[in-house]
């Protein structure tokens, strides 16, 4: 896996981040922070049982992001 | 038979997401803007989505098809069985990254991400990307739900009749 970003932030004032790298897709971009705050905002699972999927799919996944 | 009551729409896999009508209504936009925002070529989405939809072994998802991108019998074949000779060199290196998201996404190497970059640039790649996982994502939920199989030919993918395929 590597550990340097593998594309650069779309924003050159910027480093690379999660939201600078996939601004490179404006409409994407928009679209999936639309979606992703539907899921956190007016989800309708405990957000307790939501953090701690969350957390566990991140270790099956060994993300440490 | 899923585990889950369907609801009324016109596409099985809507049937399931209607569940949540708002995640379904951002989840279609989200997914449908890898095909509107037109940063990677319409047939190398069209063979990387069959490849990850035969390395999960996802009937669901291999058979729909792009009306768009013509494959021959052969090339659906190459495709099946991961081997990558019939495509030019572009589409190879897309499709060595779509290998790994399914179940090798640690594997993944500087080289392979370099050479999507060099053939679709850096917007490209970070769309193919996003698009590799969510046609991951698809076969999950189409083998978790155990959504039904209907095939179908899409003229804008990844819509059909207003639903997500």
């Amino acid at each position: 896996m590597s550990t340097l970003p593998r594309v650069e932030s779309a924003d050159p004032n910027q480093p690379a981040s999660f939201a600078t790298v996939l601004s490179h897709t404006p409409v994407t971009a928009t679209r999936f922070f639309e979606l992703y705050t539907e899921f956190w905002q007016r989800g309708v699972s405990p957000v307790d049982v939501r953090e701690m999927t969350r957390m566990r799919n991140a270790r099956v996944t060994d993300c440490g992001f | 038979m899923s585990w889950l009551l369907e609801k009324d729409a016109k596409t099985p896999f809507e049937a399931f997401l209607a569940h949540r009508p708002e995640l379904l209504t951002g989840y279609r936009a989200f997914y449908a803007s890898l095909w509107s925002e037109q940063l990677v070529p319409r047939r190398t989405l069209e063979l990387c989505r069959l490849r990850v939809a035969a390395i999960h072994d996802c009937r669901q998802e291999w058979v729909i098809r792009d009306a768009e991108v013509a494959l021959s019998a052969e090339q659906l074949a190459a495709l099946e069985r991961g081997d990558l000779q019939p495509f030019d060199q572009a589409e190879r290196a897309a499709l060595t990254v779509a290998e790994r998201i399914p179940h090798q996404h640690h594997a993944l190497t500087d080289d392979e991400v370099a050479a999507v970059k060099r053939s679709i640039g850096d917007a490209g790649c970070v769309s193919l990307l996003n698009a590799l996982v969510l046609f991951d994502v698809n076969c999950r939920l189409k083998l978790t739900f155990e959504i039904p199989t209907e095939p179908m030919t899409l003229t804008q993918p990844p819509i059909k009749d207003g639903a997500l395929a």
